[in-house]
């Protein structure tokens, strides 16, 4: 028998390589071809309200009355002077435990060492919670893994926003968290007494299913962020510019191209618009949440009604007419700088930016003044204004908690939801009078450099948990006119069609949302013509939109009846 | 005169058995011989282990429909199916051949270019203007990419330097940030200014092995300073060249992520989708999950494999040495 060559594929380790992969091959195939359908991914919807094991609402009496009384929450009442202050824990409790909160952080991290922290373990009873911080620009999606792995420490704070990155939150809820069902179950105002005055809708959006299909395994997982209302976002003008230009604060969208028109100068290097993308749809009637409207008996989705075309044809314009600043695309704009160099006339920004534009003119030098664009509609349309409709955010327990834990954390957050007016909100919100902050002369707190940087931080214990009543606060001319801005709007706000129940999407409806956001881009921004609207709808029905509006249908019915 | 050799060696008498080419040793001995040089290996090989093939051993979750929140025996096997869904995913091949075109031209334009960048630095014989030279050219490779995107928007955007410099002369905002068609050239220049530089160090390393008597030698024979770098230079860096070629065609799907995700939004996704991308927007952003995510990292690890494979191969038929010496 001839000896294979060198170069014949039958050579002998040739041939126990190919055998013992065969081997492998075919002891794998038999395991490949035994398999199921992939079954994740399919959305889930969760009701949020008509349970009988939630904590039973007691309300809380406030020490001292707001001076603005709104209709909350969409249009929250609010303090125009800054009360005595009162203690709203009459026992405090002796505790000694030390737990670590994961908490997402936005600028610089202070340290833990802090004055602040320790005055807060000291007041709130002996307990300590030291801040584990992390970026919250990459928060909500590294969240996912820290989950995952079980390495968040005793809790984590999540908003409600950053549950988009989770690939199923509500099975990550269910075995990763500390089911707080029977702790917090009925009457709990006797130890927790601010807890127990936390509005019962903050409470029933804190509720997971262990079962999504069976109703009954209904359990609360999260202790509830504050419950906001009213408009998050806003379109701010600079009213100084405005006034320069002879232009007074548009009320239609046809007079805000105009005025942006008068105000932009592109080889001057001055244009109208920054961002223009997640609030310029109400304008023009658009559906906020996840896009979908109730009309004529079904739920139709933003991108299928006549108003999309409209809102992408208002965006094409104001780029193809030089409005907008020719770096926006590249994501690189810091927007609020741009708007207090008057770079930007407009600037789409959270409500916060109202006072933040104040304080930092005022600190920097700059001036300047603005003032948000009211309820906007186009062709005479009745406006329409997206508010927030639900808790801002949750923390969430380690289920690897003893229910001694839980309960001595829950103390903690007991003293965290202490509202404005107590002593407890101060020291939470303003930190040590000295060391974090001054009396103005009309009796505000006012931060020095330690407080802006420890204090200010936009969470911290402060946020920890929800306080029994949002007031509009801070300056008394800001406080006023904010009050009277949502006001203005109120009778515009947003029907959520899906009140009462948290839905989660189908992963493709997910992906062709994200589709869909890239197309809408390509045609603001000049890529494509307003002509590829009627395919990028149909891509988006065929890719997940069907899908999605299969599943929202579902919840809808299960909702409505 | 003395004789250089004293006594020839012995001639081996006839029935004695000849010297073995290679001193077979049974395991014993050679671990009693060589265990002080597997020690020195332990922890890189715990690193690899703990690091590497620990994770590795868990691709497997690309077959199953994986969750963390149940034991690993539990979830179920479900075949090719994240694999189908991956390459029935309407984008995905165009990201596969946007991926393709951007490693292609990265291979084509910036390796020859790290080559030539470090044949110039080890021309100059001015250790000043050597330094110089090296460092401006080597520090950006230490910026990140937001950094790098943000200083091209500040020189070449539409509101950049240069931008306000030709509008200061009446001419026009430059568009060339946000046009797709010019992207290809913009990323190149990109990587030109942030990745040539660590490129040139390793030639630079590689050069710096060549003896230099043979310089000498070709120079006292009257060879040009071309001839000299043809003859010389390139074979002695040659085995260095097919290393570095290997190995990045081998990771030849791996173009990044930073520089396409950072620039989605200015030319748009069509021309900046690269698998990369892909699987965040779906696997994260679309909430797909980690076993759609793990299925597009194994193929493109397994296409990486092949590639390595076969250029491998063709180093091997050329003569070279490739990523390994052939026994």
């Amino acid at each position: 028998m001839a000896t294979p060559s060198d170069g014949s594929v039958f050579r002998r380790r040739s041939l126990f390589k190919a055998a013992g992969l065969g081997v492998a091959g075919a002891a794998g195939l038999p395991v490949i071809a035994a398999c199921g359908d992939i079954e994740s991914g399919g959305g889930t919807s969760q009701t949020t309200s008509g349970f009988d094991f939630l904590p039973e609402y007691k309300e809380w009496p406030l020490p001292v009355q707001p001076d603005l009384v709104g209709e909350p929450p969409n249009h929250p009442s609010g303090f125009t002077t800054y009360p005595e202050p009162v203690p709203a824990i009459e026992n405090v409790p002796s505790n000694s435990g030390t737990y670590e909160i994961t908490v997402p952080i936005w600028g610089e991290a202070p340290s833990n060492d802090d004055p602040y922290f320790a005055a807060i373990a000291d007041a709130s009873g002996g307990t300590t919670v030291n801040l584990r911080q992390a970026d919250g620009n990459t928060f909500a999606e590294t969240s996912v893994q820290w989950l995952n792995a079980n390495e968040y420490g005793d809790g984590i704070m999540l908003f409600s926003w950053m549950l988009f990155a989770h690939p199923n939150f509500q099975e990550t809820v269910v075995n990763s968290f500390y089911d707080l069902t029977d702790i917090v179950k009925g009457d709990i105002s006797e130890r927790w007494p601010l807890l127990a005055g936390l509005p019962t809708a903050s409470w029933g959006q804190s509720v997971w299913s262990t079962d999504p299909a069976d109703p009954e395994t209904a359990r609360v997982f999260g202790i509830p962020g504050s419950f906001s209302g009213g408009p998050g976002n806003a379109m701010f003008a600079r009213t100084d510019i405005l006034e320069e230009h002879g232009q007074a604060l548009p009320t239609t969208v046809e007079e805000l191209l105009e005025v942006a028109r008068a105000v932009s100068d592109d080889a001057g290097g001055r244009w109208a618009f920054g961002g223009t993308d997640y609030l310029t749809p109400q304008w023009f009637g658009l559906a906020g949440g996840d896009g979908w409207a109730y009309i004529d008996g079904k739920l139709v989705h933003n991108c299928e009604r006549p108003e999309y075309t409209e809102w992408l044809e208002f965006r094409r314009t104001i780029w193809d007419e030089k409005l907008v600043h020719p770096d926006l695309p590249s994501g690189t704009l810091d927007g609020q700088a741009l708007h207090k160099a008057g770079t930007i006339v407009f600037q789409l920004d959270g409500m916060s930016w109202w006072q933040g534009f104040i304080d930092q003119s005022t600190a920097e030098g700059t001036g300047g003044t603005i003032a948000p664009l009211g309820a906007l509609s186009a062709k005479g349309r009745q406006p329409l204004v997206h508010v927030n409709t639900g808790v801002d955010s949750w923390t969430f327990l380690n289920k690897d908690l003893t229910k001694e834990q839980v309960e001595e954390f829950l103390d903690f957050a007991n003293f965290c939801s202490a509202p404005y007016g107590t002593t407890e909100y101060e020291l939470l919100n303003y930190g040590i009078e000295g060391t974090h902050f001054t009396y103005g002369p009309d009796g505000t707190p006012v931060y020095n450099e330690v407080g802006t940087k420890v204090v200010q931080a936009p969470v911290n214990h402060k946020t920890m948990s929800g306080h029994v009543q949002q007031f509009l606060t801070g300056t008394p001319d800001m406080v006023q006119a904010r009050f009277d801005y949502n006001a203005s709007v109120k009778d515009f706000a947003e029907v959520n069609i899906f009140e009462g129940m948290r839905v989660e999407g189908p992963s493709e409806f997910k992906s062709a949302g994200q589709v869909l956001i890239d197309q809408q881009n390509d045609i603001a921004f000049g890529r494509a013509d307003l002509s590829a609207i009627p395919d990028m709808v149909e891509t988006w029905k065929n890719n997940g939109g069907e899908v999605g509006r299969e599943h929202y249908t579902a919840a809808y019915d299960k909702l409505h009846g | 005169m003395a004789a250089l050799q004293t006594s020839a060696p012995p001639a081996p008498s006839r029935g004695q058995a000849r010297p073995r080419a290679k001193n077979k040793r049974t395991l014993g001995q050679r671990l009693r011989h060589d265990w002080p040089l597997l020690l020195l290996t332990l922890p890189a090989l715990a690193q690899l282990a703990v690091f590497f093939y620990w994770p590795s051993a868990w691709n497997i979750i690309a077959f199953m429909d994986y969750s963390p929140h149940r034991p690993f025996w539990e979830n179920p096997f479900v075949g090719f199916a994240w694999f189908e869904r991956l390459f029935a995913n309407p984008y995905f091949m165009p990201a596969l051949l946007n991926t393709l075109k951007y490693a292609f031209a990265n291979l084509l334009f910036l390796f020859p270019l790290s080559i030539v960048l470090a044949l110039v630095m080890h021309s100059v014989i001015s250790t000043k203007i050597r330094s110089a030279f090296q460092s401006v050219v080597y520090l950006p490779y230490f910026f990140s990419w937001v950094l790098v995107v943000t200083v091209f928007v500040q020189t070449l955007g539409s509101d950049g330097l240069v931008s306000n410099w030709i509008l200061g002369f009446g001419g026009e905002r430059l568009t060339f940030m946000s046009d797709p068609d010019s992207f290809l050239f913009l990323a190149w220049l990109q990587w030109a200014w942030k990745d040539a530089g660590w490129g040139m160090i390793i030639f630079l390393a590689a050069l710096a092995s060549i003896n230099p008597s043979l310089y000498e030698a070709a120079a006292v024979d009257g060879a040009s300073r071309w001839r000299r770098m043809w003859h010389i230079t390139l074979p002695g860096i040659r085995p260095v060249i097919v290393l570095l070629l290997i190995l990045h065609i081998g990771g030849i799907l791996n173009v990044g992520f930073e520089q396409y995700q950072l620039q989605r939004n200015a030319v748009g996704y069509q021309t900046t989708e690269v698998l990369d991308t892909f699987v965040y927007y779906r696997s994260v952003i679309g909430t797909e999950g980690p076993s759609f995510g793990t299925a597009a990292g194994l193929f493109k690890g397994v296409i990486g494999l092949v590639l390595v494979l076969i250029a491998n191969n063709v180093a091997h038929r050329l003569g070279e040495q490739g990523i390994y010496q052939k026994s």
